[in-house]
């Protein structure tokens, strides 16, 4: 037996103003009574009715084929599956999953490379940049061994060089001084003199190198000084030297001497 | 908040539904156009995606919703839009509908007259919600041909309309506000200057009298 509250709850259920709370129970209520879902049905229909009594208003025909557009623009997902159940054949809807089958697995492959090609990439990437930083380190390297190789070649060039200072064997110029530089290996010399007295036009300067491995001095050649007695010069040997113990200067005939008699010594030194 | 189906645990069978006046005919009155396993079939092939059935059913259904939302939206052009909405869920839900809790015109109803609703609660039409709701109910005032002639047939929609109007005033213009209006309880006894207790006992009563004069008019 349905008492009136429920007539009265029922009753605004079916005209949609119950508040939810009041909607939750009722229809808590509603779920265990079929008496009272017999009620409601027959309250929805009397609702329908009053609906049906408002004056009738036409939707313009335009609104039909508005809708009709947008549900095939839509393109209805569900019922595509539904026909096929009902009404389209069986091969027809293998082929579409076995389509779907296969392009998932090509997807599946495509991404299972995609991810490997990734990896290798990376790795390899990831070589380049150590390489990049090995070579970096190994023209570092190069450089200082290129440092380290001039410098040792530099010491060894100095370590070469045969340094003479040359004194004064003159009393009328007892100033005049003379240094001598001579690299065996090139086999050359640089000569450079000071205050020494300038001489007349017949007269040169001879530069000797003496070496123990000679009986006697070999010519290095002539030369001049300056108005104030100066002159520097670069000089070779007649002869191969070894070890050029001793460089003299005499004072000779224009053209010098080949035969060094070593008489008129200008200067000396070793 | 409005959900009538989806509740029920009894089947609701067909002889059931045919115990109410709108799904019999009687000799000498017009052929009703509804029929309750035709819609529940138009329903089901929607549900299929069959447009032939769409067409039929908004033919047979669109005049009595485009009604009720030009009612309460009191604009066509919005009445069109929420139209458009509800066959659109028919469309879209129409095979998720079960025939054995309810039939589908009262579904129908019951979209659009909650899609109408909540476009004018949104759009906080509240105090155009209360002013409507003071003008004098008149569904069965007007007269003008009704949705139900349709559906039903001319003289079957004379005689509910007969009904409705022999409801007593206080009664029918609660019931049209409850429904029509978008009101809370609690609003239409503030608009009706009556307790709310007051109102609901009207409504109550003139439900219960609308079915028991219905159940044997058609």
């Amino acid at each position: 037996m349905i008492d009136e509250r429920m007539e009265e709850q029922a009753s605004l259920y079916v005209l949609g103003v119950l508040t939810p709370e009041e909607t939750r129970e009722f229809e808590a209520a509603l779920s265990r009574d079929f008496e009272l879902q017999h009620l409601v049905e027959k309250l929805r229909v009397s609702r329908d009715a009053l609906a049906g009594a408002l004056p009738q208003a036409t939707p313009p025909p335009a609104l039909k084929e508005k809708i009709r557009a947008q549900i095939s623009a839509q393109e209805k997902i569900v019922p595509l599956l539904t026909n096929a159940n009902e009404h389209g054949t069986g091969w027809s809807i293998w082929l579409s999953w076995s389509l779907a089958a296969c392009l998932a697995i090509i997807c599946g492959i495509s991404l299972s490379q995609q991810r490997n090609l990734r990896q290798k990439i990376g790795e390899q990437a990831k070589q380049i940049v150590d390489l990049n930083v090995l070579a970096d380190s190994l023209r570092s390297e190069t450089q200082d061994l290129q440092h380290a190789v001039a410098t040792l070649q530099e010491t060894n060039r100095l370590a070469n060089l045969r340094i003479a200072m040359l004194g004064s064997l003159l009393t009328d110029s007892p100033k005049a001084v003379a240094v001598s530089l001579w690299d065996e290996n090139q086999q050359r010399g640089v000569f450079v003199v000071q205050n020494l007295k300038p001489l007349p036009a017949d007269k040169d300067y001879q530069l000797w190198v003496i070496d123990p491995k000679y009986p006697t001095p070999v010519s290095a050649g002539v030369f001049q000084v300056d108005a104030q007695g100066n002159v520097r010069l670069q000089f070779k040997a007649d002869k191969l030297i070894e070890s050029a113990n001793k460089f003299a200067v005499t004072l000779e005939p224009k053209g010098g001497l080949l035969t060094p008699t070593l008489k008129n010594l200008v200067l000396m030194g070793g | 908040m409005f959900q009538p189906y989806g509740i029920a645990t009894q089947p609701i069978t067909l002889d059931f539904l045919r115990g109410f006046c709108f799904f019999q005919s009687s000799e000498g009155m017009s052929e009703p156009a509804l029929n309750l396993e035709q819609d529940i079939e138009l329903l089901r092939r929607i549900g299929d995606g069959d447009r032939s059935a769409f067409d039929s059913f908004y033919d047979q259904y669109s005049g009595l919703l485009f009604s009720i939302a030009v009612k309460i939206l009191n604009d066509a052009k919005e009445a069109e839009d929420v139209l458009q909405e509800v066959f659109m869920q028919i469309w879209n839900k129409a095979d998720a509908y079960d025939p054995l809790l309810g039939k589908p015109a009262s579904w129908a109803v019951t979209l659009t007259r909650n899609k109408a609703i909540d476009r004018i609660r949104a759009s906080n039409r509240r105090s155009r919600l209360l002013e409507q709701a003071t003008v004098e109910a008149n569904v069965a005032t007007d007269p003008s041909p009704s949705a139900n002639e349709k559906l039903h047939g001319r003289e079957n929609a004379q005689m509910i309309r007969s009904v409705v109007a022999a409801l007593p005033l206080d009664q029918r213009r609660a019931i049209e506000m409850a429904f029509f209006s978008g009101l809370t309880q609690d609003e239409i006894a503030k608009n009706l200057q009556e307790p709310l207790g007051t109102i609901k006992a009207r409504i109550r009563r003139g439900m219960l009298k609308l079915r028991e004069k219905l159940e044997g008019c058609i």
